[in-house]
This record gives C-alpha cells, sequence and structure tokens, in this order.
C-alpha cells in the first residue's frame, strides 16, 4: 500500500460541470457569472475576488434553493466511488461555501473530510463570507505524502505541492498554471479513477 | 493470454536538429503527424501513456483529438534529461510490461503487429539508416538472436528505440532508454523496419517510405 493521502477539487473535477455558473443558469443570473468565471479562468480577475462577486450574485437567493441546486449537478460517478471507498484516505479541497455544498457532500458521506470555504446564515440568506479557504493551509496540513487532482489556477499550487500531481481536463481543458507544475494530466474520467486504483 | 502490457510514448523533446519548430512527435510525415500514426496502430491497447514536456499542450490538444483515454505523463525537466527519464517517468505505477516507442519514429504497419503480439520482453532494431546511429550487438543461441550490448561503433542492427521490458526493471534513469536495459542484458532481439527522424536527412527518407507504401 503507497500511504498516499488523495485530495480532490470539488469543481469541474469531482462535478461535471462548474458549479456556480450551473446554479446560475437555473436561477437566471448566468451571464454576469460566466462573464466573472471566464475572466477568471483567463487569470484576468484574481480568484478570491471573483468568487465574492460571484457569491454576492447568488446571495440573494434562499440558501437551501441554492444547496439543493448544487446537489442536482452530476458528478464524476466513478471518481464519487474511488473517494467513497476510500473515504478515509481522501479530501475534497475546495473553495466553496459550505452552506451551498452541503447536501452534495453529505451524500458522499464527506462531511469530516472537506476543507472549504465558510459563510455565516441568517434566515436562510447569506450574511457574510466568515472564511475563504487557501488551499495552501491545506498543503501545510498535510503531512503523509499526497496525490492532488484539480483543474483550475487555483489547484495549481496543490498539485505542485502533490507527489503524484494531476490535472483532470474531463470537463474543460486544464488550465496553463495546472500544466506547468502537473506529473500527470488525464481527460477521462474512467481513465482517472483507474490511475488513483494504481496508486492506493 | 494477452500480455499486460503499458505503452509508453515519448513526446517530450524538442527536435532542435530538425530545425523544427514543434516537438518532432507532431511532425507530418504523408498528412498525417507521427503521434497519430502510432495510436492508430495501437487502437486496441488499453493503457497508452504518452510522455510531454516540450509545446506540452499542443502534443495533448492533437492526441485528445484522436482519442481520450490516455494518460499523458509530464518530463519537465526535457532540456537536460534523455528519453531514458521520460520513460523511467511513465514506467511506475504500471503494467507488468512496457512497451516503449519515441514519438519520433515511424514503425511499418505491418511491424508493429509483431510488436503487439510478442508477450516476452524484448529490444528492437533494424537495417542502419539514420545518420548517427547506436548500434546493436547481437549473438544466437539454440536458434534465437540476443542483444548483448549497445555501441556507438559496431554492431549489426540499428537500436530504434522500441523495447518491451518489465516496467519494475525501467524506473529510474535519466539518460538514454538503452542504460535502463543495459543491466539486464542479454535480452531477445526483435528486428522491426523503422524509421527514425532526426535529421532533414531522415526526414526525407521517412516522406519517401511512407510515399511508396512502406517499401
Amino acid at each position: 500500500m503507497s500511504g498516499y493521502v488523495f485530495l480532490f477539487d470539488l469543481d469541474a473535477t469531482i462535478t461535471r460541470q462548474e458549479i456556480l455558473p450551473a446554479v446560475s443558469r437555473k436561477l437566471g443570473v448566468f451571464e454576469k457569472n460566466f462573464s466573472l468565471t471566464k475572466r477568471t479562468m483567463q487569470g484576468e480577475i484574481p480568484f478570491k475576488q471573483s468568487f465574492l462577486d460571484r457569491v454576492e450574485l447568488l446571495k440573494k437567493f434562499p440558501v437551501s434553493q441554492v444547496s439543493r441546486l448544487v446537489d442536482e449537478i452530476p458528478v464524476n460517478e466513478k471518481l464519487v466511488e474511488f473517494i467513497t471507498n476510500h473515504r478515509q484516505r481522501c479530501y475534497i479541497v475546495t473553495v466553496h461555501l459550505d452552506v451551498w455544498i452541503q447536501e452534495m457532500i453529505k451524500k458522499m458521506g464527506m462531511e469530516d473530510h472537506l476543507f472549504c470555504s465558510r459563510a455565516l446564515v441568517r434566515n436562510d440568506y447569506i450574511q457574510d463570507v466568515s472564511d475563504i479557504l487557501d488551499k495552501n493551509t491545506v498543503i501545510n496540513q498535510m503531512n503523509l505524502p499526497f496525490v492532488a487532482a484539480g483543474d483550475g489556477n487555483h489547484d495549481a499550487e496543490m498539485i505542485q505541492a502533490a507527489e503524484i500531481g494531476i490535472g483532470y481536463g474531463g470537463v474543460h481543458d486544464v488550465s496553463p498554471a495546472v500544466l506547468a507544475v502537473a506529473s500527470h494530466v488525464i481527460c477521462q474520467e474512467d481513465k482517472l479513477a483507474e490511475f488513483l486504483e494504481r496508486l492506493l | 493470454m494477452a500480455v499486460s502490457r503499458t505503452v509508453i510514448i515519448s513526446c517530450a523533446g524538442m527536435g532542435s536538429r530538425l530545425g523544427l519548430g514543434s516537438t518532432k512527435a507532431l511532425l507530418e510525415v504523408g498528412g498525417k503527424s507521427l503521434i497519430i500514426r502510432h495510436l492508430e496502430m495501437l487502437d486496441h491497447e488499453k493503457d497508452i501513456r504518452v510522455v510531454v514536456g516540450y509545446q506540452a499542450e499542443s502534443v495533448i490538444e492533437a492526441v485528445r483529438k484522436y482519442r481520450e483515454d490516455i494518460l499523458f505523463v509530464f518530463n519537465h525537466r526535457y532540456r537536460e534529461t534523455g528519453t531514458g527519464a521520460s520513460v523511467a517517468l511513465a514506467a511506475k505505477y504500471a503494467n507488468e510490461y512496457i512497451l516503449s516507442l519515441d514519438g519520433d519514429l515511424l514503425v511499418h504497419p505491418e511491424d508493429m503487429k509483431k510488436v503487439l503480439a510478442c508477450s516476452h520482453e524484448f529490444v528492437s532494431g533494424g537495417v542502419p539508416g539514420t545518420d548517427d546511429p547506436w548500434m546493436l550487438q547481437t549473438y544466437k543461441e539454440n536458434g534465437r538472436e540476443y542483444v548483448s550490448a549497445f555501441s556507438k561503433n559496431t554492431g549489426t542492427y540499428e537500436w530504434n528505440g522500441i523495447t518491451q521490458m518489465k516496467s519494475q526493471k525501467m524506473q529510474n534513469g535519466t539518460g538514454h532508454v538503452f542504460q535502463l536495459i543495459e543491466p539486464y542484458l542479454p535480452v531477445p532481439f526483435l528486428e522491426l523496419r523503422t524509421c527514425e527522424i532526426d535529421t532533414v536527412n531522415d526526414y526525407e527518407r521517412a516522406l519517401e517510405w511512407v510515399k511508396n507504401g512502406f517499401h
């Protein structure tokens, strides 16, 4: 057994769509969100600022409604199967807000293996974002060699620090920052799950 | 029984001797890039790894247009390491055998079938033909031919970079692929018709070869 711990980005790695654009589409605020997402992926807006701007767009909707819509987003079943089969060695590392992803995370049984951003909620509405996850703090907490998989610029540091750093391009192209540091790139879900099994 | 095999195609290098602006695997011969020619002949192989470095994004894009289930392995140190480093990186977490091919090589389609039918270790070579060959020294025993040494000076065949070895044996090294194999010689020999493309002369030979239906 390798002893590796496995860290996974949520957005467009575990999920088959980008979460906030998918939710925004259903809530009728897609255009604004899409523009922010696109500019962020191109590196034109710092990720944290863009994330806060996108939260601002969605905070007028009840948390329970957003959480339900997040839960409806299709996931990469094979990857989720790997994660749930090896729950004790897997962690989800995402900047998304705890209150929005809680249903999805609960279904995977990963509540105790989650690093995410946090929000204060009153009467089913977000009052404030209390903590935005810095993926570097997660890396610093890892005292075992780890495998990391993700797709976007904000995953690059985690992937660089990993013993095996996988850029996942199954949802959209792997970002240039990840390509510059990844040890592997995989663009198909079955292949990702198969390779992860080899790393156990 | 089918051999438990991972195919490794090394495409990390720069192709500088050809004066190319792109990595050699993307070089088109007869209207098709070298990497796609390899992949077409490997359609039935389930575990294929393409090692990328220089212009990784372009190689990934070209390969994905043909096939999605490829594992790309990065050799970020492609400028200061040889193909052996690429193979060693890709041989980790692989199947029992690795079949290693260079991305700058044309293989006769009929001979690729011979390669894929082979279920044991081998080192491959052919009639010397390139401008700057590494040679294979061989001997025969009980009707079988074995490779006993790699040499810059003398030998019967030209080493073409194609080898099938146990993956466990190929996981450490930064130089040439043959340096990974050397500790395990002798290894059975397999003769193949190939055309490696290192220089402009090689490229012209390759064009001619494809134009004449690999004759």
